[in-house]
């Protein structure tokens, strides 16, 4: 996270990580054509053709609250403020992992997006496990950031069941969304889940809400209008099939 | 492994990084888009950065601007409107219209990326399409201004309605956004790189000090276990000297006439004894060749005389075998500077091993040649320089017994190596031997290869340089 007092502007980064092919670029692309273009930008997918040293995915996201509200332009005096989200992808193969460990750095959050696939059950796995060295080689660790979980590709067959990721899920901390990228269904339930985590977190640990005067309950109905969504926010977490959205709610001891 | 401090440049650019146009694009390119949009719409463009410096400039002065400028209190009023435009905040909408007072107007608005503003795109003055007559205010300027020649002049201004402006505009934007978009992941993917380049680099450095580490801990090791060797074999020897010389006194009658069958085992103590001691003494010349304590005693040396010994040394051996040994000198064989002993020690070990590995009806035969000297780095440059002054003597112990891989014959002169740990209990032996050789023959500045004998067998080819004819005699050389 980057505070700028100055400007008013909050800057946080979440990753989507996983194994390759898992669909983490399809989720960004889904959230993309789903925002509003005030709030959004362009999405930025570099590749490098010759060496594929360099493989990933950046969306960002702007946020407005309290002030004159609404996206786009603002002029000087204006005491709103300015919450910009870029999310990553890292490239899930496995020579990528120097890639993987940059992008990781200074993330505030991740999103794992699984591949419901019976089959890729063990590329899950190696993947979460290649996120933990990861985050152990950057001194950080999954006990210090808010993680949610996304089962992806329920659209296809041959996936592990809604009773068995329930039960999964049900035991695990992490909170579970079900997902069908492709088709734009659970996109949006994961990142709120994760926004909702990530702010929370964020705003116990710094007092951000207090800081920039905006009610902490207020932020993410704001983001939800502001990326052209009708309706309420805890519809979208009540997706969450399991773990807890509430573990960062308190200020960690 | 950590890595440390997360790279400042690479969250710079990924997460907050605050662009410019200016880091973005190539200014003249910049310039060349203005130019052809001007070209295009008969419409000035002007691009300024965030911080108020022009950065692309596509407008000729208008005729009608040019006459207004003739005029003193016209040419005050003019510089003011271009003053206020170019201050001008395109406000919270990021598009404002300014007026000038010669009835055309400019559109001033917010160029944006990133959600931030990042410039201001200016474009005008146009004559909107509403103004047929020069206004009051033009007029009311300066008294010397006329209104014909205005009024001839006002058709020459680009005109323009403000749907017509706000559509170019927004293709200017978009074509803009594009490039900035280009610009930026540019950006973003070069500054990946390198750090990506970086962050490898940073971890095969990491790999290389462990291996460091781990090799100057192995070198350690292997000093102590030199080290360690050395002070063994020298306390076994002093012992089995006893052993060797009482049973030497017990074979020879000193302690009472022995039965045939007590004669027999006390030779076979001796013998043993003996075995022993060959072994011990080479792991001493080891430790010495190892540590650089051992000396050669250097002097003018003829290498058919060692030959010779060698081979009269060993026919009996290679007769009880059934193995033929043959000795094929060659004409004028040059003097050697070398220390006899050493060499002969060299020769009888080969020789030794190529009977051990050679089978019954097989043959092992000594060459000595003079060759030409080719120790030099195979290159023609400097050759006048750089060539060998000394022909060199090649002896070669060629045998027709199992061989040795391509893939082993450096290994070979590796102490304690044996290509196959089974060969130790068919052919007896220490391992010790040939790493002692290749030592010796270095100690001469010689080289020792292996070699295929065709069709079968192996051969070891060792070359000694020729003594220098003119170097007075050094006593001792350290190895």
């Amino acid at each position: 996270m980057q505070i700028n007092f100055g400007g008013r502007e909050i800057a946080i980064k979440l990753v989507y990580y996983g194994p390759a092919l898992s669909g983490k670029t399809t989720n960004l692309r889904s959230l993309h054509q789903m925002t509003t273009e005030g709030s959004r930008g362009r999405l930025m997918t570099l590749e490098t053709k010759d060496d594929r040293t360099l493989f990933f995915d950046m969306l960002p996201l702007t946020f407005r609250a309290g002030g004159a509200g609404g996206g786009g332009a603002r002029s000087e005096g204006d005491r709103g403020m300015t919450l910009r989200v870029k999310i990553f992808t890292v490239p899930g193969q496995v020579l990528h992992a120097s890639t993987r460990r940059l992008v990781l750095q200074g993330a505030d959050a991740i999103a794992f997006i699984a591949d419901s696939q019976i089959s890729e059950t063990e590329h899950n796995a190696a993947s979460f496990l290649d996120l933990r060295q990861n985050l152990s080689e950057l001194g950080l660790s999954l006990k210090q950031l808010p993680v949610v979980i996304q089962f992806n590709k329920r659209d296809l067959e041959h996936v592990r069941s809604d009773d068995e990721i329930g039960a999964l899920a049900r035991r695990g901390r992490e909170p579970v969304f079900k997902a069908a990228a492709v088709q734009g269904q659970g996109v949006l339930e994961t990142f709120f889940g994760l926004l909702h985590l990530t702010w929370t977190k964020l705003d116990a640990e710094h007092q951000l809400a207090k800081m920039i005067g905006v009610e902490s309950t207020q932020l993410l109905p704001m983001a939800a209008r502001q990326l052209g969504l009708e309706g309420d926010v805890s519809t979208l977490l009540s997706a969450c099939v399991g773990g807890s959205l509430d573990r960062h709610a308190k200020v960690p001891a | 492994m950590t890595a440390g401090v997360p790279d400042v440049l690479v969250e710079d650019v990924l997460l907050d990084g605050r662009l410019r146009i200016e880091d973005l694009v190539d200014r003249q390119g910049l310039d060349e888009v203005c130019r052809s949009f001007h070209a295009l719409f008969g419409i000035p463009v002007r691009i300024y950065s965030a911080e108020g410096a022009l950065l692309a400039d596509a407008a000729g002065e208008q005729e009608l601007c040019a006459y207004v400028n003739t005029t003193p209190d016209g040419r005050k009023a003019c510089a003011s409107v271009v003053g206020a435009v170019r201050a001008r905040d395109p406000g919270e909408s990021g598009d404002v219209v300014h007026p000038c007072f010669t009835g055309a107007a400019y559109r001033i608005l917010a160029i944006e990326y990133d959600g931030r503003r990042v410039g201001r795109l200016i474009v005008g003055p146009f004559m909107p399409h509403t103004i047929v007559e020069p206004p009051a205010s033009l007029l009311a300027i300066d008294p010397a201004i006329s209104a014909e020649r205005a009024k001839s002049l006002l058709p020459k201004m680009p005109r323009a309605k403000a749907e017509t402006v706000t559509r170019i505009a927004a293709h200017l934007k978009s074509a803009l956004d594009l490039i900035l978009f280009s610009g930026h992941k540019a950006h973003v993917t070069s500054t990946m790189h390198l750090a990506s380049v970086r962050e490898s680099y940073r971890q095969l450095e990491e790999k290389a000090g462990r291996l460091q580490e781990a090799f100057d801990r192995l070198k350690e090791l292997d000093r102590l276990k030199s080290n360690f060797l050395a002070t063994v074999s020298h306390e076994l020897r002093t012992p089995l000297t006893s052993i060797i010389g009482y049973s030497e006194m017990l074979a020879e009658g000193l302690a009472g006439e022995l039965r045939p069958e007590q004669q027999e085992f006390v030779a076979t103590i001796h013998e043993k004894g003996e075995q022993l001691l060959s072994l011990i003494m080479g792991l001493l010349d080891l430790g010495k060749l190892e540590s650089g304590t051992m000396r050669l005693a250097m002097r003018p040396t003829h290498i058919e005389v060692v030959l010779g010994e060698v081979v009269s040394t060993l026919t009996p051996t290679a007769r009880k075998k059934g193995v033929r040994l043959q000795l094929d000198l060659g004409r004028s064989l040059a003097e050697l500077r070398g220390d006899p002993e050493r060499l002969r020690q060299v020769f009888l070990n080969l020789v030794e091993n190529a009977i051990k590995f050679t089978p019954v009806d097989g043959s092992v035969t000594l060459r000595a040649r003079m060759v030409a000297d080719e120790s030099g780095d195979g290159q023609d440059d400097g050759l006048s320089l750089l060539a060998p002054t000394r022909a060199r003597l090649e002896v070669r112990v060629e045998d027709t017994g199992i061989g040795i891989p391509a893939r082993e014959r450096e290994r070979v002169f590796d102490p304690f190596y044996q290509i196959d740990s089974s060969s130790t209990r068919e052919y007896g032996g220490t391992g010790l031997g040939l790493s002692i050789v290749k030592r010796l023959v270095e100690g001469h500045s010689g080289t020792i290869r292996i070699e295929d004998n065709t069709p079968r067998g192996t051969t070891f080819v060792v070359s000694l340089p020729q003594a220098m004819p003119t170097v007075a005699e050094a006593p001792r050389v350290t190895v």
